[in-house]
C-alpha cells in the first residue's frame, strides 16, 4: 500500500481517522483514571472537569483503608491473585498435555474430543451456575480457593486447548520422528522437542487463562458465600452496590486497580496473545 | 490447515502419528475430567433439573413434573422479550463492532511500521474487565454526571440533559456503545491478520487495473478475508449471546425489564426467585439455540465437513 501514502490529502485523511480512533479508544480510559484522581466534590461539578483542577489521591487511600462489612478489600486483590495465578498454572499444564495428544496422537475418540473442545467454550456460564452451586456444596468446594481455580480451570481449558494445539500444529513432525529414531520416548518428545518451541503458544495460553480468570464474574459471585472469598469483580459488586453506587470517585479508583494488571499484561505481551487469539479463533 | 477434524492423516512414516490410545488418553484425562466436573456434567445435571418443579421457596410441591415447566414457559412473556431484547443488544453490537473494526483495521493496514505500538493501544478496551467496562460506562451515561450528556450539549446534538439508564430504548442505546467499545478491537486484530495475508500481487492487480478505493475494498479485499470476517461474527454473536457483566452492572436488566437479555433472565429466575426447576427449563432451550450456532462455527471452520 505503498502508493497512497505518499498522496499528501491522502496522509492527512489518515491522520485524522487515527486521531479519531485513538479518541474513541482512549477517552474512556482517560475518564476513568481523571475521575479517580478528583475529590468527592469535584465530582460532581457541573459542568465536569475535563482535567482535574486538584488532583488527589484520595480515593486510592480510602481503598487502601476499606472494607466491606469486617473484609479489608485489600483481601479481594489477594484472593484474585492467588487464584488467577493458580489457574494460570494448572490450565497451561493440564492445555499442554491435552494438546499434545490432539496434535500428535491417533485415537478412537478424537473427532468427538475436538468436537467438544470446540463446542464448550460456547456453554452459557450461567445455565451451569445453579448445578454447580449444588455440586460445590456437595463436595465442600464452597468458599475454596480450590474450588474456584477448578471452576476457572475447566471454564477457560477448551479455548486453551484449541489455541495450544494449533501453535503446536505448527511445529514439524519431523522433529518428533528424529528424536524418537535417535532413542526418546514420547513424553522426552514433549520435553526435549515440543515444549522449547512452544514458549509463544505457552505464554499466549496463560495470558488468556489469566483474562478469563481475572475477569470472570459469575463463578465467584455464585460459588463463594463468605465474603472473605470474594475476588475482585463480586468484590467490587459488594463495595459499590446499594448505598455507594455515587461515590465514583472510588469506583473509578477501584476500576483502575482491577484493570491495571490485565492493561499491563496486554502492553507487555500482545505480541502473544494477539498471535494466540487469531490462531485459536479462525485456524483449526 | 482446514481438515484437521477429519483426522489428521499424515500418510507414511508411523512415527509421525502415534496410535498409542493408552498415553493418549492419559494425556487427556485430566483435562476431560476437569471439563467434565465444570461444564458438562452441570449441564447435563440441568437438563435433569428442568424435568422437575424445583422451588427453593416451596420444597413443599417439589417432585418430579416435566410439564410444570412447560405450563410456565407458555404463560411466561418475559422469557420471549428476554430473546427479543437479546436479539437487538446482539444485532447491533456486532453489527457496529463489525464495521467499525474492519474500518480501524483497514487504517492499522496503511500504518505498517508504526502498527505494532497502536495495536497495543487499541486493544486495551477488549481486555478491560467487564465489570468495569460497565461501572464506567454507567457512570459516562448517568443522567446527572455522566460526561456523554456533557459532551453531547456541548457540541449542540441534544438540548436538554437525557437520563440514559432510566428509559428503555436509550439504556438500550448506552448497553451497545460500551459493547460496541469493549468488543471492537477484537474484529479489529482478526480483520488486521486477516488483511496481512492477503497476497502482495493481488493487491498490485487491483491497483494496475485502475481500481478506485471501494471497489478494490469490496471486490478484492472483502472476498479474500471474507472467510475471517464470517467466522469472527459469528463467534462473537454466540459471545455477545451470553454476555453478562457488562448489562448486568449498568442497568441489572432494567428499567422495567427493558434490557433484560436472556442469560439475565436465567440468572434472575435461579437466583432472585429460587426457581431452579425453571431456570434450568429455560437454560436448556437456550443451551440448544447456543448449540446451534455452535454447529455452524464447526461448519464454517470446516467447509470439508459440511459437504459430506
Amino acid at each position: 500500500m505503498m502508493r497512497r501514502r505518499h498522496r499528501a490529502a491522502g496522509k492527512a485523511g489518515l491522520a485524522i481517522l487515527v486521531a479519531v480512533i485513538l479518541l474513541w479508544t482512549l477517552f474512556p480510559v482517560y475518564w476513568m483514571v481523571s475521575t479517580s484522581l478528583k475529590s468527592p466534590t469535584a465530582v460532581f461539578y457541573n459542568p465536569p472537569e475535563l482535567f482535574p483542577a486538584e488532583p488527589t489521591a484520595e480515593n486510592y487511600g480510602k481503598l487502601a483503608g476499606g472494607t466491606v462489612g469486617f473484609t479489608p478489600i485489600s483481601r479481594f486483590f489477594a484472593n484474585s491473585s492467588i487464584v488467577s495465578g493458580v489457574t494460570i498454572v494448572v490450565a497451561v499444564l493440564l492445555a499442554l498435555f491435552a494438546s499434545y495428544g490432539l496434535s500428535r496422537f491417533s485415537f478412537r475418540l478424537k473427532r468427538p474430543v475436538l468436537v467438544g473442545v470446540l463446542i464448550s467454550q460456547m456453554f452459557p456460564l450461567v445455565v451451569m451456575l445453579t448445578p454447580l452451586y449444588i455440586l460445590y456444596i456437595h463436595t465442600g468446594m464452597i468458599n475454596t480457593y480450590r474450588g474456584l481455580v477448578i471452576a476457572f480451570t475447566g471454564f477457560t481449558l477448551p479455548f486453551c486447548i484449541w489455541m495450544l494445539k494449533s501453535f503446536m500444529d505448527t511445529i514439524p513432525r519431523e522433529l518428533d520422528e528424529a528424536a524418537i529414531i535417535e532413542g526418546c520416548s514420547r513424553l522426552g518428545v514433549l520435553r526435549r522437542v515440543v515444549l522449547p518451541l512452544l514458549a509463544p503458544g505457552l505464554a499466549a495460553t496463560g495470558i488468556f487463562a489469566f483474562l478469563d480468570a481475572w475477569n470472570n464474574l459469575l463463578f465467584p459471585m455464585s460459588l463463594t458465600t463468605d465474603v472473605s472469598m470474594k475476588t475482585l469483580p463480586p468484590g467490587m459488586i459488594l463495595a459499590f452496590g446499594g448505598e455507594f453506587k455515587h461515590d465514583w470517585g472510588g469506583m473509578m479508583a477501584a476500576s483502575v486497580l482491577v484493570a491495571l494488571p490485565v492493561v499491563a499484561v496486554m502492553v507487555f505481551l500482545q505480541k502473544y496473545l494477539v498471535s494466540g487469539l487469531t490462531a485459536g479463533s479462525v485456524k483449526d | 490447515m482446514l481438515h484437521v477434524l477429519a483426522g489428521g492423516h499424515v500418510s507414511g512414516n508411523s512415527y509421525r502419528i502415534d496410535k498409542n490410545n493408552r498415553l493418549a488418553s492419559i494425556l487427556l484425562a485430566p483435562a476431560v475430567v476437569v471439563v467434565g466436573f465444570v461444564s458438562l456434567y452441570p449441564l447435563a445435571y440441568s437438563g435433569y433439573l428442568s424435568l422437575f418443579n424445583y422451588r427453593l421457596t416451596r420444597l413443599d410441591e417439589m417432585g418430579f413434573d416435566p410439564t410444570a415447566n412447560i405450563g410456565k414457559l407458555l404463560a411466561d412473556s418475559l422469557f420471549a422479550k428476554s430473546l427479543g431484547n437479546t436479539l437487538v443488544v446482539t444485532a447491533f453490537t456486532v453489527g457496529i463492532g463489525l464495521v467499525l473494526g474492519m474500518v480501524f483495521a483497514l487504517v492499522l493496514d496503511q500504518l505498517t511500521e508504526r502498527f505494532e505500538k497502536l495495536r497495543g493501544i487499541l486493544i486495551m478496551p477488549w481486555v478491560i474487565p467487564g465489570i468495569v467496562v460497565g461501572y464506567l460506562f454507567m457512570y459516562i451515561f448517568d443522567g446527572n454526571v455522566g460526561v456523554a450528556n456533557y459532551l453531547l450539549q456541548t457540541m449542540g446534538f441534544i438540548d436538554a440533559k437525557i437520563p440514559w439508564l432510566m428509559r428503555g430504548d436509550t439504556a438500550m442505546a448506552a448497553i451497545i456503545v460500551a459493547n460496541v467499545w469493549n468488543q471492537t478491537p477484537f474484529y479489529t486484530l482478526m480483520f488486521a491478520a486477516a488483511l496481512k495475508g492477503i497476497p502482495v500481487s493481488v493487491k498490485e492487480a487491483a491497483y494496475v487495473e485502475g481500481a478506485s478505493r471501494a471497489s478494490e475494498f469490496f471486490r478484492v479485499t472483502l472476498p479474500q478475508i471474507k472467510t475471517v470476517v464470517v467466522i469472527t461474527s459469528l463467534l462473537e454473536i454466540i459471545r455477545n449471546f451470553n454476555n453478562f457483566p457488562i448489562i448486568f452492572t449498568m442497568t441489572g436488566g432494567g428499567p422495567a425489564h427493558e434490557t433484560l437479555t436472556s442469560v439475565l433472565y436465567i440468572y434472575k429466575v435461579a437466583f432472585d426467585q429460587y426457581d431452579m426447576g425453571y431456570a434450568s427449563f429455560i437454560g436448556v432451550i437456550w443451551v440448544a439455540i447456543l448449540m446451534g450456532l455452535a454447529i455452524l462455527y464447526i461448519r464454517l471452520l470446516n467447509p470439508k465437513e459440511a459437504r459430506s
